[in-house]
């Protein structure tokens, strides 16, 4: 049987680590490498490391740090931040990147997810899709780390996200986010309606009980935590064994 | 013993290198017809489309090569995800592909109802092969693919993993070649002991 994922979010600024919250705030959490060491050694089912910066600024993530990285963890690793083309995309992979995860430049440009998996297969190309919700109780798209809304609508996003291959999909709640109050239910069990590809839920893991109530109430196949286990007594030893208890398909490592 | 990852181009091999590099390997990234000849073990690794990684391989003009090694001089190869899918005769990804044709069979999308497609995450092994299944703790592998293994010979299949309804080729073994679907390099300390049983086989 497939187990349920945990996987640590690493947000890159330079070379340090932050955690924010609602997408603004950032303190330094560490270094990416020694952290990434730690959570494989406790056994996350992967990691995705994202340059939070890059997009914005015009430039891609620091593919050194993905190579150094994966000379010391054996487990995936999704790459993410300033991706706008194939090139861009096998600069990540060369360094050893598992997954390439696209956000603003798939959003502003759909057929890019085509081309990269064509090239490097669906199951490569994964798409981060940031939402907030309005006054009206509708979801909106973000992209640029929560900056501008983009016009259409979320089901739109997702139905050409979806049609031009992506071969997994993180959705993360702006909302929610660096809150520890728990993960947004309803979002959830929406996306699981218009996503037939993996679905990794995003934002508000603060406790073992959120991460029991998202795999329990939605059908989502991966749970993303950040700050939980940065800045919170928490480790995935004790997620997994808890979630273990709860009856939550999860590994044994 | 020298092993030899095909430096084809196609990313990820930084990974297997690192991850058979572990129990002191003698291992390196080959390219050149000479160091792919001097290797007592080639590997085939690599992400992506088997149509791209088929052309990437014949580009660098390596395909006669691989082959002759692999079926007249009988070299031991271990082929890894896209790697084992080169070893069938032909892949329907992306229109219709030949293959080596190493072991009998095609490759196809994953086809179920049952089941959520890509094939992405850690999933169970059951192995049959107790010399390459030997001493593992979880058994457990990541995978990342979306299409699949149909060998003709049912007899090579050494391992399979169950996902819905559907048995998946786990691993394949025929004489002198081995091949996993699943990611030993990302699959944390089993993954490092499934290398070390399969290399060690090959001395």
């Amino acid at each position: 049987m497939i187990s349920k994922r945990i996987i640590p979010v690493f947000l890159l600024k330079g070379e340090r680590l932050v955690k924010g919250t609602n997408f603004t705030d950032f303190i330094d959490v560490g270094d990416p490498i020694s952290q990434g060491m730690i959570y494989d050694a406790q056994g996350a089912e992967e990691i995705m490391i994202v340059d939070i910066e890059a997009s914005s600024n015009d430039r891609l993530i620091d593919t050194s740090i993905v190579n150094s990285m994966i000379t010391k963890c054996r487990l995936p690793i999704g790459v993410g931040g300033g991706v706008k083309n194939l090139e861009d995309a096998r600069k990540c992979f060369a360094a050893g990147g598992d997954k390439i995860v696209l956000n603003s430049s798939a959003i502003q440009n759909p057929s890019l997810i085509r081309e990269l998996a064509n090239e490097f297969g669906s199951q490569s190309v994964l798409v981060s899709i940031d939402v907030k919700k309005s006054e009206w109780g509708e979801y909106d798209v973000y992209i640029f780390s929560g900056t501008k809304k983009i016009d259409q609508s979320f089901e739109k996003v997702i139905d050409t996200i979806i049609s031009n291959d992506a071969g997994e999909i993180i959705l993360t709640s702006i909302d929610q986010e660096g809150t520890l109050a728990g993960f947004d239910i309803d979002l959830y069990r929406k996306a699981r309606e218009l996503i037939p590809v993996p679905l990794i839920a995003s934002g508000g893991a603060g406790c073992y009980d959120d991460i029991v109530k998202v795999l329990h109430e939605t059908d989502v196949d991966a749970c993303a935590i950040g700050k939980m286990l940065f800045l919170r007594d928490y480790d995935i030893v004790r997620i997994k064994s808890y979630l273990w208890g709860e009856k939550i398909p999860i590994r044994d490592s | 013993m020298r092993i030899g990852i095909i430096n084809n181009g196609l990313g990820n091999v930084g990974s297997v290198l690192s991850a058979i590099r572990f129990y002191k390997y003698n291992v390196s990234l080959v390219e050149k017809s000479r160091d792919i000849k001097e290797s007592d073990v080639l590997v085939l690794a690599g992400v992506g489309n088997f149509k791209t990684a088929v052309s990437k391989i014949k580009e660098y003009k390596l395909w006669d090569l691989i082959d002759e090694e692999v079926t007249e001089n009988k070299k031991p190869v271990l082929g890894i995800c896209l790697g084992m899918q080169l070893f069938a005769n032909k892949s329907y990804e992306d229109g219709e592909t030949d293959g080596f044709g190493w072991i009998s069979g095609e490759i196809v999308k994953i086809k179920d109802k049952s089941v959520r497609i890509p094939h992405i995450g850690w999933n169970e092994v059951i192995g049959s092969d107790r010399h390459i299944f030997n001493n593992l703790r979880y058994n457990s592998f990541y995978y990342m693919h979306s299409y699949h293994f149909l060998p003709e010979d049912r007899e090579v299949i050494i391992a399979i993993t169950k996902y819905g309804d559907l048995e998946i080729v786990a691993a394949v073994k025929s004489s002198n070649i081995v091949g996993v679907q699943f990611h030993p390099e990302k699959s944390q300390a089993d993954g490092l002991r499934l290398y070390r049983n399969i290399l060690e086989g090959f001395k």
